[in-house]
């Protein structure tokens, strides 16, 4: 976790701005998504730069987390070439999509950037000014912070810090008796306010039409309370199982803090060891472990 | 908690009669259910029977659904792997169910109110027995409480409240 301290964010910062600068200037892309610095130290935020001039907007800081790649579904039907700068988890979200069918790799020119990890801005922003800021949840269990599909790329690959995902949070809530389970989920989900944020920002989540859109189902509905919040939780998981590139947005995104990761974690967890392990997004060959099956998968329903 | 808490399990549970749904595939479980039937193999009066063209119809939401409802406990059944009337599709109900009765018990949902079995349209006995000992098991366990939505737990409105303006506090210390 120390690259976070040798890695020289100017040098790469300058290096995304020259080659936005480029790419505008020779017409090779129309677009570029970056991020910008926000209005708080603690947020970099997306922007979209069209014109040479507006490239010194570009910034490259510990808070660039959110990913970009969701972006590029707004642009699939339109004329634009869009450039984006991906780290480890923008990348394998691209890869996601491209494996949906949601974008055309020829629309997009993909600009890998090794990536030293990210500060987590929740905490952040509850420190004080000055203190040393804790990485993002997500960062600290990232097993490929260097991009795994690029056209082109800045900076220089970092080593990856975290080998084996942690999973003692959810082995946690697995020796917990069933009451106090439900009561810990209930607690959460009776703090989702259904603004759907963790689903807008998520790379695995990317129907055209969410069935949580759709009022008339009959089945699923638009209530706010623990029962229907708790229904939206563990659907919108089980839609994402295997395909959740973990780059831990839903989490970061949500405004009640609900501990989203916990349910992703938890389908990672037993898709790896019912199925395989499974890292999504990091070809666009291997199928979803739920868009397929094996004849020889483990039986316990005779 | 809840406008129904004047009601508890204890209460109930002296008459109480389980309600289970079972989600049965046309071309198997359905007709092991119609063969117990003609064979006149009895089976307590609890079940719902709701039919559907293939186990891999049912969607996981529509098992969480029947909670929200207030059905006590549910069955998905299906073909044997290998004899689906459309080939594969008992094979993706497998994938998913593994994973979904594992989350259901990662929420609380006890495992003895929701199972997956193959049953043939010439296993009416298993049909039987499957339901039967499902029936008995609940029964025991009690009427289920959990997901329920006539249970309103209403979004505790106070607690964003006080989350934002601690929030915004932050924001303008920073400004
Ligand atoms: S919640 Fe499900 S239906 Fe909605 S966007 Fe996500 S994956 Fe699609
Ligand atoms: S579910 Fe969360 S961690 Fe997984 S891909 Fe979506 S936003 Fe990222
Ligand atoms: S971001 Fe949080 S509050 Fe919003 S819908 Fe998702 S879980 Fe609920
Ligand atoms: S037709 Fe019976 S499980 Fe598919």
């Amino acid at each position: 976790m120390s690259n976070a301290f040798v890695y020289n964010f100017d040098q790469v910062q300058n290096e995304m701005r020259a080659m936005a600068k480029e790419l505008l200037e020779s017409g090779e892309a129309t677009m570029v998504i970056g991020w910008e610095k926000g209005a708080l130290p603690y947020q970099s935020t997306p922007v979209m730069i069209r014109s040479a001039e507006d490239v010194d907007k570009l910034i490259w800081d510990a808070y660039c987390q959110q990913n970009l790649s969701t972006y590029l579904i707004d642009y699939i039907y339109t004329d634009e070439k869009v450039a984006i700068f991906a780290k480890g988890c923008d990348t394998r979200a691209y890869n996601r999509l491209i494996q949906d069918n949601r974008i055309k790799a020829e629309k997009c020119i993909v600009i890998g950037v090794p990536c030293p990890g990210m500060k987590n801005a929740r905490e952040a922003a509850r420190l004080p000014e000055n203190a040393e800021v804790p990485m993002a949840n997500a960062c600290k269990e990232c097993r490929y912070p260097n991009p795994v599909v690029f056209d082109k790329r800045v900076g220089t690959d970092v080593t990856a810090w975290c080998t084996e995902r942690d999973f003692s949070d959810v082995e946690a809530i697995e020796a917990m008796p069933a009451d106090d389970k439900y009561a810990f989920w209930q607690s959460q989900y009776t703090k989702c306010i259904r603004c759907y944020a963790c689903r807008n920002i998520c790379p695995a989540c990317n129907c055209t039409s969410c069935i949580f859109d759709q009022s008339a189902s009959g089945w699923c509905s638009k209530d706010i309370n623990a029962s229907e919040n708790q229904f939206y939780g563990v659907t919108r998981a089980f839609h994402v199982a295997g395909r959740c590139i973990e780059c831990g947005q839903c989490e970061m995104v949500c405004p009640s803090e609900v501990p989203i990761m916990l349910m992703n974690k938890k389908f990672i967890k037993d898709i790896d060891s019912l199925f395989g392990a499974h890292e999504a997004g990091l070809d666009t060959n291997t199928p979803a472990p739920l868009s397929h099956f094996s004849v020889s998968d483990p039986e316990e329903f005779m | 908690m809840s406008d129904n808490s004047v009601k508890t399990a204890n209460d109930v549970a002296e008459n109480f009669e389980p309600k289970i749904l079972v989600f049965a595939c046309n071309w198997c479980t359905y007709a092991g259910a119609d063969l117990a039937g003609t064979s006149r193999l009895q089976y307590p009066p609890n079940v719902r029977i709701l039919r559907v063209p293939c186990s891999c119809r049912v969607n996981p939401q529509f098992v969480i659904r029947a909670f929200q409802r207030g059905i006590d406990g549910v069955l998905v059944a299906g073909c044997h792997p290998g004899d689906c009337h459309y080939t594969t599709g008992n094979y993706y109900t497998r994938r998913r169910f593994l994973l979904i009765n594992r989350m259901m018990e990662y929420m609380g949902i006890d495992p003895k109110r929701f199972h997956t079995r193959w049953i043939s349209g010439a296993e009416g006995p298993k049909f039987q027995q499957v339901v039967t000992e499902m029936i008995e098991e609940v029964r025991a366990i009690g009427p289920n409480r959990k997901l329920r939505d006539d249970m309103k737990v209403t979004v505790n409105t106070d607690d964003i409240v006080a989350s934002v303006e601690a929030d915004t506090k932050v924001v303008a210390d920073n400004v």
